[in-house]
């Protein structure tokens, strides 16, 4: 490698790091604002403005689905295992809902306090199963926080 | 990569949760790798091109900008495709959609940049410089899933603790995998050629190359 040669390589490994330092800073200072969704715990550590829309995400608390008289709106707890969000949504839920499963509502807050969501849609996890041992991974899917010490992740 | 399909499609098992819907994985995660694995090369050529002054190199990146273009879009179609009835929606603004899009305009401009030049030596060197700044999106898309919550899974193949899926599901898109790669590879190789031949145009070689197939 000459001498130049050696030089353009320190220039370009220079702006690699430069850019990477630069952009790093800019989604340190962006964080809040890319993540996707808070979860129950956060909210209730952080509180909630009632004005503010907020994306929430959760599994489904087993047992807490119910329809309200109307027939169309249903109303069921999501939790991190740690904290609930009582969430109440008027539509077609998408097929993957069922306990255990998250899933991540939008929506706002009215005074009650539950969650008023506009929609809801279903978070599916990296696991791919046959359908064969489908049964298995559902039960322990809905039992999840059973035996869950502190916040799940998902 | 047909044997891939076949099996993807065909024989693997359907997903317990998706049913049959997630075999569009077997195009979706292909074209999704290949779009950061071809911006890589491009910017690896880029950098080589620019230190070494080598003018291959620069062929080779400009010509995977538009192959790369292409499986970006496929992965943003096939996963709107597949979060809609997965998700509930087609599109969302969580991380990891939105970093890949930029990858999407990011080819765009690379290739944009190469054109806007009229003299092709300044071209090149432009479009290699925004290749090499624009490689910081790629460790960016791959962490998008685990540095932010997003709607997006986490990675399946590469996941702690191995693949989280069985093998007779997995099997099949590797082979897919391995068959958008051998795709990519011969586009390349054509695209260059051509690239090579219309830039030397005025050297002897090629019209030697040219006039002997004009007398055959």
């Amino acid at each position: 490698m000459s001498p130049t040669q050696k030089k353009r390589l320190t220039v370009i490994a220079l702006v690699v790091l430069g850019m990477s330092v630069a952009t790093f800073l800019a989604l340190q200072a962006m964080q809040s604002s890319i993540e996707y969704f808070r979860t129950p715990t956060q909210l209730a550590s952080e509180g909630f403005d009632p004005l503010q829309t907020y994306r929430v995400a959760g599994l489904v608390r087993k047992g807490t689905v119910r329809k309200l008289e109307d027939g169309v709106t249903q109303r069921f707890d999501i939790t991190d295992c740690e904290n609930d969000v009582t969430v109440q949504y008027t539509g077609i839920l998408p097929d993957l809902f069922r306990e255990g499963q998250a899933i991540v509502t939008v929506g706002k807050f009215n005074a009650e306090p539950a969650f008023i969501a506009s929609q809801v849609l279903a978070k599916h996890d990296e696991n791919y199963v046959p359908n064969e041992a489908a049964d298995a991974v559902m039960l322990a899917q809905a039992n999840k926080c059973d035996d869950a010490d502190g916040p799940v992740k998902y | 990569m047909i044997s891939g399909a076949y099996l993807g499609l065909f024989q693997a098992p359907a997903d317990y949760q998706q049913g049959d819907s997630f075999r569009i994985i077997y195009v979706h995660v292909p074209a999704a790798w290949l779009s950061l694995m071809v911006y890589v090369i491009m910017a690896v050529a880029a950098a080589i091109g620019m230190i070494w002054r080598m003018k291959m190199a620069f062929v080779v990146a400009i010509c995977s900008a538009p192959l790369g273009a292409v499986f970006t879009a496929l992965a943003l179609i096939t996963g709107a495709i597949w979060g809609k009835p997965i998700w509930g929606t087609w599109w969302t603004w969580d991380a990891r959609l939105t970093s890949e899009l930029i990858l999407f305009f990011l080819y765009f401009g690379v290739m944009a940049t190469y054109h806007a030049f009229d003299d092709r030596k300044t071209a090149e060197k432009a479009m290699a410089m925004l290749c090499i700044v624009g490689v910081v999106i790629v460790p960016i898309i791959h962490y998008s899933v685990e540095w932010w919550s997003s709607l997006h899974q986490g990675a399946t193949i590469f996941a702690e603790g191995g693949p989280r899926m069985p093998a007779d599901m997995l099997t099949p898109l590797l082979l897919m995998i391995g068959g958008f790669m051998f795709f990519y590879g011969y586009a390349l190789f054509i695209t260059c050629q051509t690239m090579v031949l219309k830039n030397e145009r005025k050297s002897r070689w090629v019209r030697e190359v040219i006039s002997r197939n004009h007398s055959r």
